[in-house]
């Protein structure tokens, strides 16, 4: 389980976003909203150990995520990023196969049995067995986002951090990456998804964490999260919100106002 | 330019075969001089060291070292070139960018000028080389790591100074030996260097090809960027360290004894790439051996066109390698 205990976080002196306090539970989806710049981002990088906190701490089954080594945290927490440079001459498997690299002690230089093993079942669940010898850079948008989840999926890792996974990405095949993440989920794992689609958020994610103003604003159930007083200062634009007759709401921005 | 896609068996075929080619550059290159001697000749003398026959003593006082060194300064060029090419992710990088042979060569001119005996050289080289190496790192350090940037920066500065600082002793110093010395090192030669040079030369080499080996996982991660590799635990600080500090002692080693051999560790490892793919573990092996066949061939090639000048080994490099290697890789685009 990850904790966020009253964290702030900042860039040199900086200070950006302060106070957020959540926590993560295991079997949970939780997505992070809120306006371009407000730390998203960061705070993602954060819960990896890749940034550390200005103040507070972020812990992991207790233990303060800056304290434990890379290679331990890498199998415990997997980082999708939003963005990376091209990687040329790959193939799908290959790709796949560097989520084994905290498991492999730096003399082994060959996959273990159990990395194959791992490595075949990411690539299944995410459906992309019939493509694991092509080129990476042969595969259409939707297809390497997929290989990116798949390479945390390999990781074995128990929390699965994803920056906007459904960037590039048409309302098919959106929703195709963020339905492994729920099944991820269904694992007993946990996931933080960072969004920009609220209503995505509200479809997929059992809470969401509202951010505006250099803050955590709400955290809580979509229909918590998503309220219009709430959104307007986050976003500084009306957003209507509907309640539709199953209960789920939906956020349209709303451009009259 | 969309790299190929390779199987590790058809990987260890190339290698097999790069190996063999290898062997025949070995041959032909011991082969080749004032006095030519046929491949049975060169076999007998190989399994006679020292023998009494002349052959014999011709081969091993002057050319099994010289093919050596010719096939450890492109084997340390080609891997230095990989290795900084990987970690900067930048193709267009070679491993003069560290500022080492800059560094040397002003080194050489002048302590050519102060006088020092030509047998020091390649320490004075060496040295200078490393220390180059060390100044432009610490001036890239930001933090506990390296930025590419400012290690491009740095590297591309002080080689522009230290190759004005060399400009200035050649139009200052009398038209003499020192002169001579030092445009004979400019343009990069393996006359007069034997197994003394070799010998120590070959130990840091193979201590940078070492521990550049073992920098082989850390490489295919950064492939990936560095964000994602640490994210699988990578200590990308470490592994930036790692690798400079071995291109550097591959780059001292190979520019001590050779002087400035241009263009191999720039265009070596788009070659391997072209063969082997840019899987490091495969990568690097066929780096050493195309760069060791490729200056083993043009130091064989130098002393063979008009014997018995031997016309300097980074010039001929340039001149008939570049030319090669921009026809096969438009060529093969346009194809």
């Amino acid at each position: 389980m990850i904790e966020v205990r009253n964290v702030a976080l900042a860039y040199g002196t900086c200070v950006f976003l302060r106070d957020v306090s959540f926590a993560l539970a295991p079997g949970e989806v939780l997505a992070l909203v809120g306006p371009n710049g407000v730390g998203k981002t960061t705070l993602l990088r954060a819960m990896a150990g890749l940034h550390a906190p200005a103040e507070g701490e972020i812990a992991l089954d207790g233990h303060v995520l800056q304290a434990i080594a890379p290679r331990a945290r890498a199998r415990e927490v997997a980082l999708v990023s939003a963005d990376g440079p091209i990687v040329e001459g790959v193939t799908v498997r290959e790709l796949v196969s560097a989520g084994r690299l905290p498991y492999r002690p730096w003399w082994r230089w060959s996959p273990a049995p159990e990395d194959a093993g791992a490595v075949d079942e990411a690539l299944a669940r995410t459906e992309l067995s019939r493509h694991a010898e092509r080129p990476f850079l042969a595969l259409s948008s939707g297809e390497r986002q997929r290989v990116w989840i798949a390479l945390a999926l390999a990781q074995r890792a128990r929390t699965l951090l994803l920056d906007e996974p459904t960037s590039h990405l048409d309302v098919r095949h959106a929703f195709e990456a963020l339905r492994l993440v729920r099944a991820f989920a269904a694992q007993g794992h946990a996931a933080t998804v960072v969004l920009h689609d609220l209503n995505l958020a509200a479809a997929f994610a059992d809470r969401i964490a509202l951010f505006g103003a250099g803050r955590l604003l709400r955290c809580g159930t979509p229909e918590e999260a998503l309220d219009e007083a709430l959104l307007r200062t986050a976003y500084g634009v009306r957003i209507d919100v509907q309640r539709r007759t199953d209960g789920r709401v939906v956020a349209f921005a709303n451009p009259n106002a | 330019m969309v790299s190929a896609v390779h199987s590790s068996s058809r990987r260890a075929a190339t290698l097999c075969a790069l190996a063999l080619v290898f062997a025949a550059a070995l041959a032909v290159g011991a082969g080749v001089g004032a006095v030519r001697y046929p491949p049975e000749a060169i076999v007998r003398a190989a399994l006679h060291p020292f023998g009494a026959g002349g052959a014999d003593q011709v081969l091993w006082m002057l050319r099994f070292p010289r093919v050596l060194m010719a096939a450890l300064v492109g084997a340390a060029l080609s891997l230095a070139g990989a290795l900084l090419q990987g970690m900067l992710r930048n193709p267009l990088v070679d491993p003069y960018l560290t500022g080492a042979s800059a560094g040397a060569a002003c080194a050489v001119a002048v302590a050519l000028v102060f006088g020092f005996a030509l047998p020091a050289l390649p320490l004075v080289a060496f040295v200078a080389a490393l220390a180059t190496a060390a100044f432009v790192a610490a001036l890239a350090r930001t933090g506990s790591g390296i930025s590419a940037e400012r290690l491009i920066l740095a590297g591309v500065s002080l080689s522009a100074l230290f190759a004005g600082v060399v400009t200035l002793v050649l139009v200052m110093a009398p038209p003499s030996s020192t002169s001579l010395g030092i445009l004979a090192w400019l343009g990069g030669s393996l006359s007069g260097r034997s197994w003394p040079e070799l010998s120590w030369a070959a130990l840091y080499a193979l201590v940078g090809a070492a521990a550049a080996l073992s920098l082989a996982p850390a490489l295919n991660a950064l492939r990936l960027g560095e964000e994602r590799a640490r994210a699988l635990g990578v200590n990308v600080d470490r592994a930036h360290w790692g690798i400079l500090g071995s291109a550097a002692l591959l780059t001292a080693a190979a520019v001590s004894v050779s002087g400035m051999v241009g263009f191999v560790g720039l265009i070596v490892p788009h070659v391997a790439r072209r063969m082997v793919g840019s899987d490091a573990r495969w990568m690097l092996p066929a780096c050493a051996l195309v760069g060791a066949i490729l200056v083993v061939a043009a130091d064989a090639l130098s002393r063979a066109l008009v014997p018995p000048i031997e016309l300097p080994l980074g010039v001929l490099l340039s001149l008939l390698g570049v030319p090669a290697f921009l026809y096969l890789a438009f060529h093969r685009r346009a194809a």
